[in-house]
């Protein structure tokens, strides 16, 4: 019988959303638009986050693919290169069909205005490069100067270097940053390769620009066919350091560079999301609040409570799907500007500042759009709820309003517990899995018991005696929904604005003071290198010794810095080089030193090296060296480097120079005596470069003020997504303040008109809304400040050491926090006025008369 | 032939009875008031009768369907179909024009019918207020708004709770005289809760509701 009578014709949700709905949605065309605004935004901001990310991967694997070719194998060396004897070898083997010789190194060149430009110099033989990588093939620009190709001084540039050294060329030439100083060579041509700054010489003109004579960086290989890829590497028996690496690894690597730096981007732009799926729960529960006697009245007439469900859901995903849809294009739209404005990184400096096209991923565009509707369901899900659990005959007399989560205490609690149990996890894959759970979990947790929390302090209220206090404790413990979700609004913006504040905040600081600790000196010189080129451009070693015999230069100390591969598939690790007197003073250390046994080289490790390769205090390290071979050194001690994230090494100069016998160095920090002219040292530091024999006009000084300086506006660009995070969150939840009082003042309108004819007057009654909204907000902003603090304790101590391998005291700025609340309070409060103001502005006596 | 039939109804609030034994039965076509002073149990008789409400004892067949039985879904189903409704505070969409709005039953079905609708604002004197939004209608052209909601798709048991109890005297007079034509035009059985005497003289047949059941 049930199932008969239940399969009767009835209306379709489509035809109840057009004819029910869609008025109502149109009636408060500002509300709903809010709504539709926070889904839309959500939307754009995670959209574009991923356009931006996919593009700058996609250009950069290119890029990548471009140089390195389609080899079947790859022989690599360490940093420095590898002896090219090794060459004569590989060809000669019987299954090796193409061996191309590659050398390459970064360097810089000088533009128009004399200005460096990073660029990627390789070294090719152009006899074999076609057949495994094309893009490389030299195409000279005079097709009649075909040998141009093999000439030592001649130079093919890539589309992006030669739009970024147009002008710069003089008689043909352009100058190069090479080993001995600058260097100029005549740009003969082109090469297809896409992607950043790169130009492509002979190898035999690389090897001495480069001054890597007689070394290669490696060789590509094509098998013979049918030959089998292990049995020739075991052939090879490469020596020590080099070793054969697989196609795509190179690709990997980086991908896996900016990994951590991608997720957390895609996690903020997720929580612009959350946050757009609560004001559409404070709207959708205000409207279904506001509903309730016109849900009832559809119920008697025979809409079964689950079509009453469906059509709050539907409502929902009607906003959802028109916000995502809006969303996907604005999110096209930010991901093509920032792309051309911060790069291809967001000024994460992981791409190497190029600027890659916009590439659209349909298969994204339905995640992130089914992310946006998937949000909008999840913030409608307890109003269709408390739709669907209306009582139609108790509530078509205006009792018993429905109730948003008497059991969301027994969710709440569980679900900070799981937060709080969460956050004690490792890493899953590399990645901060289970405290982004954590995070979730607290914030969620957290809102899902304050209606205990409010049904708790209600309970704790007397009875007041004075008749509009008494009013407004009644009202609030009889409808306590509403107060519910202004103070939730309150809640989940401002945990989110305080988590933010607080992670950036510490975060700050901490490289505020690291930077005091590892810039001591008064003015820093370097060589000008470019990135990974401590090989190349090095100072003449007697130049720091030279340099403190300066007037006005007390103390000169020089530092020498190398990269150093532990795992193929990570970035290489810095291992630097430097006078260590003390190190518990001249390192930021991050615990207690350990001694070294005699007789062992000691060896200080970044944070990440624990992380990444286990190198705890007490414990032994294979420290692979520029020749290839490996030589045990003892950790004393670890320190913090918020510059390099895959992990960095300090060795005293005199060890370092002890196992490999390298003496060239790269950096010099300057102690100047007091009232000493920076301009005179650095003129004279020029002078006597030049006499060594080096090209002083290359010299790079730096001040700690401006590297200081220079350093946190990097940081607080790569933070200003947050700020803007923090904004929105701060819209959204005042928003969801004035959809709150605006409702209940409208739904209060016939007491206050009572009141009216009882002879109160007008302002009595808006001071006692505004005064409700600040007791409300204020209550509000005390659980969001507590729960904001337990999330940023989480993204601080938890989220940034998985994520990034360092470390960070947790900082509390109280007087920002403290203002950020005020301002909370007050907005809220002068939003509850305002809403009192306009609802009790018209006909308040006439109020008493109506029906709704 | 019965259209409801109601036997040994029983209904308690907690340890508090409303009432007990009801017994009560309507046939095809014919208008039924129930007596009983304010607190008595009028509107929770209706709610157990149209499955608003659950009953503690007794019975319940509308159409010899046993309506307390029913699942919500179904229950709701069968007050869509066969059940009609006229509330003493009218209870219209007010983001709803008067056509939309006594079109409401129809909509549920998943049935339009604008001649039906015509119809019946014309049947209840609102011809030419299709239009019209609820808020510029008078208390008197709500309440017709609700009797041509409450038949216009034809039920066979119209339950009206007070539908005079907003109204002054003459415009209540107008509204059961209306009530009661158009209850009868459409050959649909009513049962009519009210205090009023005057109101409850309009039917075929009064009953009284005391806590101990139904007084004939």
């Amino acid at each position: 019988m049930n199932a008969e009578i239940a399969r009767a014709r009835s209306a379709t949700l489509p035809t109840l959303l057009r004819k029910l709905s869609w008025p109502e949605l149109r009636h408060h065309p500002w509300r709903n638009g809010a709504a539709l605004l926070a889904v839309m935004l959500g939307v754009a901001l995670a959209f574009s986050v991923h356009l931006i990310n996919a593009s700058a991967l996609a250009e950069f694997s290119a890029a990548v693919r471009a140089v390195n070719g389609e080899p079947d194998l790859e022989i690599v060396g360490p940093p420095a290169g590898f002896d090219e004897a090794l060459y004569a070898r590989v060809a000669a083997h019987p299954q090796v069909a193409v061996a191309s010789p590659v050398v390459e190194a970064e360097t810089y060149a000088f533009d128009a205005a004399g200005k460096r430009v990073p660029i990627r110099i390789v070294g090719i033989d152009a006899l074999v490069i076609a057949a495994l990588s094309p893009a490389l093939l030299p195409r000279p620009a005079d097709a009649a100067d075909r040998f141009a190709v093999l000439e030592p001084q001649a130079l093919f540039l890539n589309a992006e270097a030669a739009r970024r050294l147009e002008g710069a060329q003089s008689e043909g030439r352009i100058a190069l940053q090479a080993a001995e100083g600058r260097r100029r060579l005549r740009v003969a041509g082109s090469v297809a390769a896409a992607g950043p700054p790169l130009a492509v010489m002979d190898i035999a003109g690389a090897q001495v620009a480069l001054g890597l004579v007689g070394r290669l960086s490696r060789i590509d290989l094509r098998l013979a066919a049918g030959a089998e890829r292990e049995g020739v590497i075991r052939d090879l028996v490469l020596p020590a350091g080099v070793r054969a690496a697989a196609p795509g690894e190179a690709e990997q690597r980086l991908s896996n560079v900016s990994r951590a730096y991608r997720v957390n981007l895609t996690v903020l732009a997720l929580v612009a999301m959350f946050t757009g799926a609560f004001l559409v729960f404070s709207i959708l529960s205000l409207s279904v609040a506001k509903r309730q006697q016109q849900l009832a009245l559809l119920g008697v007439l025979g809409l079964p409570a689950r079509g009453r469900l469906a059509l709050v859901l539907g409502e929902s995903a009607l906003l959802g799907l028109v916000g995502s849809l809006l969303g996907l294009v604005l999110g096209a739209l930010l991901a093509a500007f920032a792309l051309q404005v911060l790069g291809g990184d967001l000024g994460g400096g992981f791409f190497g500042g190029m600027a890659p096209a916009l590439r659209i991923d349909l298969v994204g565009a339905l995640v992130y759009g089914g992310l946006g509707v998937g949000a909008a369901l999840v913030g409608g899900w307890l109003p269709a709820r408390a739709a669907q659990a209306i009582a139609p005959a108790q509530a078509l007399k205006g009792l018993g309003p429905s109730r948003l989560g008497h059991r969301s205490i027994a969710l709440g609690l569980p679900l900070m517990t799981a937060g709080i149990a969460l956050a004690l996890l490792p890493p899953i894959a590399g990645l901060p899995l289970a405290a982004y759970a954590s995070v979730a979990c607290l914030l969620i947790g957290g809102i899902a018991c304050i209606p205990g929390g409010v049904a708790l302090l209600l309970a704790a209220v007397r009875p007041p005696r004075r008749p509009l206090a008494l009013l407004a404790v009644e009202r609030a413990r009889h409808d306590r929904d509403s107060a519910t979700i202004a103070v939730a609004g309150v809640v989940a913006s401002l945990a989110l604005s305080v988590a933010l504040t607080v992670m950036v905040a510490s975060f700050r600081d901490a490289v505020s003071h690291w930077l005091d600790t590892v810039l001591p000196a008064d003015l820093y010189v370097r060589a000008a290198i470019g990135p990974g080129g401590g090989d190349l451009a090095t100072l003449p070693t007697s130049l720091p010794e030279a340099a403190a015999g300066l007037p006005g230069v007390r103390r000169a100390e020089a530092q020498r810095v190398v990269r150093a591969s532990f795992d193929p598939a990570r970035p290489s690790v810095a291992v630097i080089s430097r006078p260590l007197d003390d190190p518990s003073r001249n390192l930021p250390l991050s615990g207690t030193l350990v001694d070294a046994p005699p007789g062992e080289t000691a060896a200080f490790v970044s944070e990440a090296m624990v992380d990444l390769y286990g190198a705890h205090a007490g414990q032994r390290l294979l420290l692979p060296l520029p020749d290839g071979t490996r030589r045990q050194v003892f950790v004393r001690g670890v320190w913090r480097d918020y510059a390099r994230q895959y992990g960095a090494i300090v060795l005293d100069a005199r060890d370092w120079q002890r196992l490999t016998g390298d003496q060239r160095i790269n950096d010099i920090a300057l102690w100047l005596e007091p009232g000493a002219n920076t301009g005179d040292v650095e003129a004279g530091l020029r002078r006597v470069a030049s006499e060594l024999g080096h090209d002083g006009a290359l010299l790079e000084f730096a001040a700690p003020r401006e590297i200081r300086a220079a350093s946190l506006r990097i940081f607080d660009r790569s933070f200003a997504v947050t700020y803007w995070l923090q904004a929105v969150a701060i819209a959204i939840g005042l928003f969801g303040i004035a959809a709150s009082f605006s409702a209940q003042v409208l739904a209060r309108r016939k007491e206050f008109g009572l009141l009216s004819h009882l002879g109160l007057a007008r302002a009595q009654i808006v001071a006692v809304v505004a005064a409700e909204g600040a007791v409300w907000t204020g209550v509000g902003a005390v659980l969001g400040l507590a729960l904001g603090v337990a999330v940023s304790a989480v993204l601080v101590k938890v989220v940034n050491p998985q994520s990034f391998h360092w470390t960070m005291d947790l900082l509390l700025p109280w007087l920002r926090l403290g203002a950020l609340c005020v301002a909370v309070i007050a907005a809220g409060t002068l939003t509850a006025w305002l809403s009192a103001r306009a609802a009790i502005g018209r006909e308040l006596a006439l109020a008493v008369k109506e029906d709704w | 032939m019965p259209v409801l039939e109601i036997a040994s109804l029983a209904k308690r609030y907690g340890e508090t009875a409303v009432f007990v034994d009801v017994n009560l039965v309507v046939r095809a076509g014919e208008f039924v008031a129930i007596l009983g002073e304010s607190g008595v149990g009028k509107s929770t008789l209706l709610n157990c009768i149209a499955g608003l409400d659950r009953i503690d004892a007794g019975s319940v067949r509308i159409d010899r369907v046993d309506v307390p039985a029913l699942a919500e879904p179904a229950q709701a189903a069968f007050r869509r179909d066969h059940l009609g409704f006229v509330f003493q505070a009218f209870h219209v969409l007010p983001h709803l024009t008067v056509a939309a709005n006594v079109g409401l039953p129809l909509l549920l079905q998943g049935r339009g019918d604008d001649a039906r609708v015509q119809a019946m604002l014309a049947a209840v004197g609102l011809g030419g207020f299709e239009e019209r939004l609820p808020q510029t209608l008078s208390g008197g052209q709500l309440q017709r708004v609700a009797i041509a909601r409450a038949l216009v798709h034809g039920p066979k048991l119209i339950l009206a709770d007070e539908p005079t109890g907003n109204l002054d005297p003459a415009t209540a007079d107008r509204i059961m005289t209306l009530l009661a034509a158009q209850v009868r035009e459409q050959h649909a059985a009513c049962l009519l809760a009210t205090h009023s005497r005057a109101a409850a003289d309009r039917a075929d047949r009064i009953v009284t509701l005391t806590p101990q059941g139904i007084v004939r």
